[in-house]
């Protein structure tokens, strides 16, 4: 016979105060479960019980959080996009997308308002260091082999989210209206009008005009706070989303399982916890055991990796100030007028050849890019760097790299005026 | 890993504190408080203490929108003292702004009353400099990016040291005076006034067109030189024309200083603004559409020797007492041209010398008559010399240059440039009756006179044999026979030309270029300068004879190459024909 | 047999007295990272309160003394504010009608209020309608070049009048 639990019986009287006095405890305990973990059992069920945690895993493997096999470069990135929604959504506070008032609107954030210079520094640090640290990232995945069966699908994400950082970068760079933003944009845009058939169609439709004006800054504005923004977490969600279902990052192939000993129960079928998913996924026994819970070693990780992103933007954004150049002024085109960095590989091949080097190899180049993971079909070399079984994939793609950088440094250091070559220094 | 954490928190926390920091603290916050102690001890009575006791720092603006765009002019968060009369004694930044007459300002009741207040007109649209900046290197415009730097007070780390520290002085301030006070006489902006007349005295009205004042079209627009640039810009541009620009043809005027500053401050107030002016002004002149533009002082009464002053002609020639250096001495020219010869050139200088940097002035067509006449009255022979030598000091080496280089005073200016006779080869290569012609008649087309009226013909002689002793270097020797026709063996007809062209365009734009008027892509560095084509006078005045001569053999002491291994005959009579096609087009 | 025991107690050792380390490097991290949220936050009140705004200036020259004849009360729209002149007294009292913000008009008895019909004595106490409070009175001072400056962020008691 079962007897209902109760509430003890208490006065009349005092039901009123004893609510009261329990109201922080109960306040506390209905937002947070769970206690904070310190036994294994603590540890799973705050994984998948907490919102913010449930992407994790509760167990990872312990070669996802060796510095060396990933360097941390996908956190990075998504710490630094953090970093750059906060500050741009402070800046957006203070900024009009005004061909009038923009650049004033930048003195002012310059001048008078109360961090606005570090705001400001922070937000186009993080901008160019996303950029860098997106494309370390494809590299490190690409040295990794990590794209291969079953993760092709996340590697044409991160291809696309490589397109989105870009486009970011770019939208948010004509934003402060100055004769660096302003000519960087023009040469730009002009670049992607010489696609063929619809190159001048979409120039005009990103532009809003013939020529970057008002209607170019509002339009990249839009772009820049809310539709990429959206597009990128979209992107991102599904990304780590990704990672999840394709059995967490990518790790060498494990020695083979010990022979089946008698005695040992032999499972023939494993079924997870949230059922039927590809992967590895919680083990009973008779395979090595080298993966660790997420809390608190994974979070840990994300931690370090967190506080390391934001000091050193920090320190940066504290000593170098974000360039503002003269006011637009649209009849004196600078000598030489540059893209952003990103772009300068492309305006020097655009020196050569307008289309193919705008739009003939970086087209093929990201082409190329989406469908690596469905030309290099092999399943060896997986979770290492550089493994010798595909020397041919990593020389390819790190000469492509290489040949990348050194037109951009090209384009930044050995161009002047007329785009002529001179020395620097 | 920890210890790795805990330094990143910790310089996470120490980037924070000293950003934290530096948000306190400014200099602005330094300077009000020092004006508030100051203003205290100076304070008469409780009441006013107690008011400053009560202020604490914060930003001081001024919004003003009736100059132009919307300006922020915060200079008066530092300035605190500008409007305080009793600070006239302290250093910057609380000095008292000064009152003056000059300024307008007036005494009344023993108290000077601002004419230009602050709160009407701010402090950027006088003085220039950033109105929302709040510490000194970017409010003075220190910054190189700033376009307005504070006028007369800063310079900018990028100019040029050689004349940055001419570039400071109040007086550079009245610039921005102009943009209401616009007239000519106008007694608080005395530098714009005499940078006005300078620009007309100078000849700078001939090539340069300002809005409302000047029509030139050989050189840049100046109506807004002041909006476009800065003072240091304008003042290298006056002195070192080629310094922005190296095809530019702007003489060196050879200015003083005080000149060039006016100059650059009248520059300066050409900001293509007019505060003065309502709209139904502006849209008045715009409507009228003035087309001839008279540059002051002058009435068509007045006698052409008097004109020829008033148009600032010695600016560039010589004439009278004046001698600009730029351009040819005038002080024979009746004896050199005729008038009708003077009329044409005068109205177009490129009708008669196809290349001439002289700029076609839009003067009223008596103003051209009179001065024609005046200039055909000069009569009067240059004084008697004593040898050849003197000769050609006084009359040839201002083209020629002393040393008979080609480097005289004005040959820069010339094109064709005038003959380098120290160049190997040209004088020993052609026949000395070739030269007396030259002399005697001049060189179509060219800035070579006619010196026949001038010079008699052992004066001549003379001359010659003087050059050819001291600059030839070589003496003249007999020139083999060459093979060449009286006339083109080739008859003229539309095939001749189109095959001539053919061949034209092969071999020689290079240097003649694609329309055969000398300006090819190398003739930038060849001098003398590949022969102008289109130069009618100059063609028509040379024989078949001496076009053939010049391609088959080449021009010694030119970079005109010798061209008889790669050309037959013909192919040379098709080109002589294609040459002489050209001429039909120019007359 | 003694091996083990000693070294497993040479481990709890070591890690006991790895232990002060790890809390006080984690001590310090945490110290580190909190107080830089709030540094953070601190900053984001700061950074959000404006320290400039492009309206008219809430403290401005009104004119010289001269131009306020003695008995007289200029009202002056755009800033706002009546001057009150008597004998050589200045006041201003803010023209801005304490109900919903209308600008007052200047009536024989005082002031009267267009909207909703407020209604003031000469001093701005209310006298009639809905206003519940009675119009503020400004700072009036002296500046050093002899203009009269008024600031609408300073309210001083009702009759407070500058002597000029």
């Amino acid at each position: 016979m079962s007897t209902p639990t109760q509430e003890p019986p208490t006065p009349k009287s005092g039901t009123a105060l004893t609510t009261l006095r329990e109201l922080p405890q109960n306040v506390w305990n209905s937002i947070f479960r769970n206690p904070l973990p310190s036994t294994d059992l603590e540890r799973s069920s705050t994984s998948f019980t907490n919102f913010f945690l449930h992407i994790h895993p509760v167990k990872v493997n312990k070669n996802t959080l060796r510095p060396a096999y990933t360097m941390g470069l996908g956190l990075m990135a998504t710490f630094l996009f953090v970093i750059l929604v906060v500050t741009g959504v402070l800046l957006m506070f203070y900024y009009v997308p005004s061909t009038t008032q923009a650049y004033d609107r930048m003195l002012d954030l310059r001048g008078t308002v109360a961090f606005g210079i570090f705001l400001r520094n922070m937000h186009r640090w993080s901008a160019h260091a996303m950029v860098a640290i997106v494309f370390l990232h494809m590299c490190r995945v690409f040295f990794t082999g990590a794209y291969k069966r079953p993760r092709e699908f996340n590697w044409v994400l991160g291809v696309l989210l490589l397109l989105v950082t870009l486009f970011l970068s770019f939208t948010g760079y004509l934003l402060p209206w100055d004769q660096l933003a302003f000519w960087a944009i023009t040469v730009g845009t002009s670049i992607a009008g010489y696609a063929p058939l619809i190159g001048k169609q979409m120039q005009f439709v990103l532009l809003g005009d013939t020529t970057v004006g008002q209607e170019a800054l509002l339009r990249f504005y839009v772009l820049h706070v809310a539709v990429l923004p959206a597009v990128l977490v979209l992107l991102v969600a599904i990304h780590f989303w990704r990672i999840r279902k394709d059995g967490g990052l990518s790790r060498p192939e494990k020695a083979p399982a010990p022979a089946p000993d008698s005695g040992v129960v032999k499972l023939k079928k494993v079924y997870g916890l949230q059922g039927f998913v590809r992967g590895p996924f919680t083990k009973l026994g008779n395979v090595p055991d080298d993966s660790v819970y997420s809390w608190p070693n994974l979070l840990m990780a994300e931690l370090f990796v967190f506080v390391l992103t934001v000091s050193l933007i920090l320190v940066v954004s504290l000593l170098f100030n974000a360039p503002l150049e003269q006011p637009v002024n649209v009849m004196h085109p600078p000598n030489p007028a540059k893209a952003p960095w990103y772009f300068l590989g492309l305006q020097e091949m655009v020196s050569y050849s307008a289309f193919w080097g705008g739009i003939g190899i970086p087209g093929l180049m990201v082409a190329l890019l989406f469908l690596v993971p469905y030309i290099d079909r092999t399943t060896h070399g997986v979770g290492r760097w550089f493994a010798k079984e595909r020397l041919l994939a990593n020389t390819i793609f790190l000469t492509l790299v290489i040949l990348n950088v050194i037109f951009i440094v090209i384009g930044t250091f050995f161009r002047g005026p007329n785009w002529t070559l001179v020395s620097p220094f | 890993m920890r210890l790795a954490l805990a330094i990143a928190s910790l310089v996470v926390l120490i980037v924070h504190g000293v950003v934290f920091r530096n948000q306190f603290f400014h200099e602005w916050e330094r300077h009000q408080a020092a004006y508030f102690e100051q203003a205290k001890s100076m304070s008469r009575n409780d009441r006013e203490r107690a008011e400053l006791e009560a202020r604490s720092p914060r930003i001081e603006q001024v919004i003003v929108t009736s100059f132009g765009d919307t300006r922020v002019d915060r200079c008066t968060t530092c300035h605190m003292g500008a409007e305080d009369p009793r600070f006239a004694g302290h250093a910057e930044p609380l000095k008292t702004h000064p009152y003056s007459e000059a300024l307008g300002d007036v005494q009344r009741n023993g108290r000077w009353e601002r004419r230009h207040k602050f709160s009407d007109f701010g402090c950027t649209v006088c003085h220039d400099g950033q109105g929302r900046g709040l510490d000194t290197f970017y409010s003075h415009g220190e910054d190189e990016f700033w376009p307005e730097p504070l006028l007369g007070y800063v310079t900018q780390p990028n100019w040029r040291k050689d004349f940055a520290p001419k570039l400071k002085g109040m007086e550079y301030m009245e610039a921005n005076c102009a943009q209401c006070h616009t007239q000519a006489d106008f007694a608080g902006t005395p530098h714009v006034n005499r940078g006005r007349k300078l620009f007309y005295a100078m000849n700078c009205y001939g090539c340069h067109k300002i809005d409302g004042m000047s029509e030139g079209t050989l050189g840049p627009d100046l109506t807004e030189a002041g909006k476009k640039f800065k003072v240091d810009y304008l003042w290298e541009s006056i002195v070192e024309p080629r310094a922005n620009l190296a095809t530019s043809f702007m003489p060196d005027f050879h200015l003083n200083q005080a000149d060039v500053e006016s100059l650059v401050i009248f520059l300066k107030s050409r900001r293509g603004v007019n505060f003065a002016e309502t709209s139904l002004d502006r849209y008045e002149a715009h409507v009228a559409n003035v087309a001839v533009v008279i540059p002051p002082g002058t009435a068509g009464e007045k006698a052409g020797e008097q004109l020829l002053g008033d148009r600032a002609c010695t600016a560039c020639h010589k004439l009278g007492g004046r001698d600009g250096g730029i351009a040819p001495d005038l002080s024979y020219e009746g004896l050199i041209r005729d008038e009708q010869w003077l009329g044409d050139h005068f109205v177009n200088p490129r009708s008669r010398v196809p290349d001439s940097i002289m700029p076609a002035f839009r003067f009223p067509a008596e103003d051209f008559q009179k001065i024609t006449a005046y200039l055909e009255t000069l009569k009067t022979p240059p004084p008697p010399t004593v040898d050849a030598r003197t000769t050609f000091t006084n009359l040839c080496a201002r083209c020629h240059g002393e040393k008979g280089d080609g480097n005289g005073k004005v040959a820069w200016y010339i094109d064709p440039s005038p003959r380098d006779f120290t160049k190997p080869g040209f004088l020993a290569s052609k026949p000395r009756t070739r030269f007396i012609a030259s002399i005697q008649e001049g060189v179509g087309g060219t800035s070579m006179p006619p010196w026949k009226r001038i010079l008699k013909d052992d004066q001549i002689s003379g001359v010659l044999d003087y050059v050819m002793q001291n600059f030839a270097k070589e003496p003249f020797r007999e020139l083999k026979a060459r093979n060449i026709p009286e006339k083109n063996p080739v008859a003229s007809s539309a095939e001749s030309v189109s095959r001539g062209e053919q061949v034209f365009e092969l071999r020689c734009i290079g240097c003649h270029g694609r329309k055969g008027d000398g300006k090819g892509p190398n003739s930038l560095d060849i001098l003398p300068h590949p022969r102008n084509f289109r130069n009618h006078w100059f063609v028509e005045s040379v024989p078949d004879r001496r076009l053939f001569e010049s391609i088959e053999y080449g021009v010694q002491g030119t970079a005109m190459p010798s061209w008889i291994d790669m050309l037959s005959t013909n192919e040379v009579g098709d080109v002589v024909n294609f040459i002489r096609s050209l001429q039909a087009g120019q007359k | 047999m003694t091996v083990a025991p000693q070294s497993h107690d040479k481990q709890l050792a070591t890690e006991h007295s790895q232990m002060p380390r790890r809390r006080m490097l984690t001590w310090l991290s945490s110290f580190g990272l909190f107080a830089s949220a709030l540094l953070a936050v601190v900053s984001d009140w700061l950074f959000f309160k404006p320290r400039v705004t492009y309206g008219p200036n809430a403290r401005f020259a009104i004119g010289k003394p001269d131009d306020f004849p003695p008995g007289t009360r200029i009202a002056r729209d755009v800033e706002r504010v009546c001057i009150v002149r008597e004998g050589n007294k200045i006041a201003a009292i803010s023209t801005t009608c304490t109900h919903l913000g209308c600008i007052v008009a200047i009536a024989d008895t005082g002031f009267a209020c267009p909207c909703h019909g407020s209604h003031y004595d000469q001093d701005g106490n209310v006298t009639g309608g809905p206003a519940p409070k009675p119009l503020p009175w400004f700072q009036v001072t002296l500046a050093p070049n002899g203009d009269v400056v008024i600031d609408k962020n300073a309210s001083v008691d009702p009759g407070t009048y500058l002597t000029v």
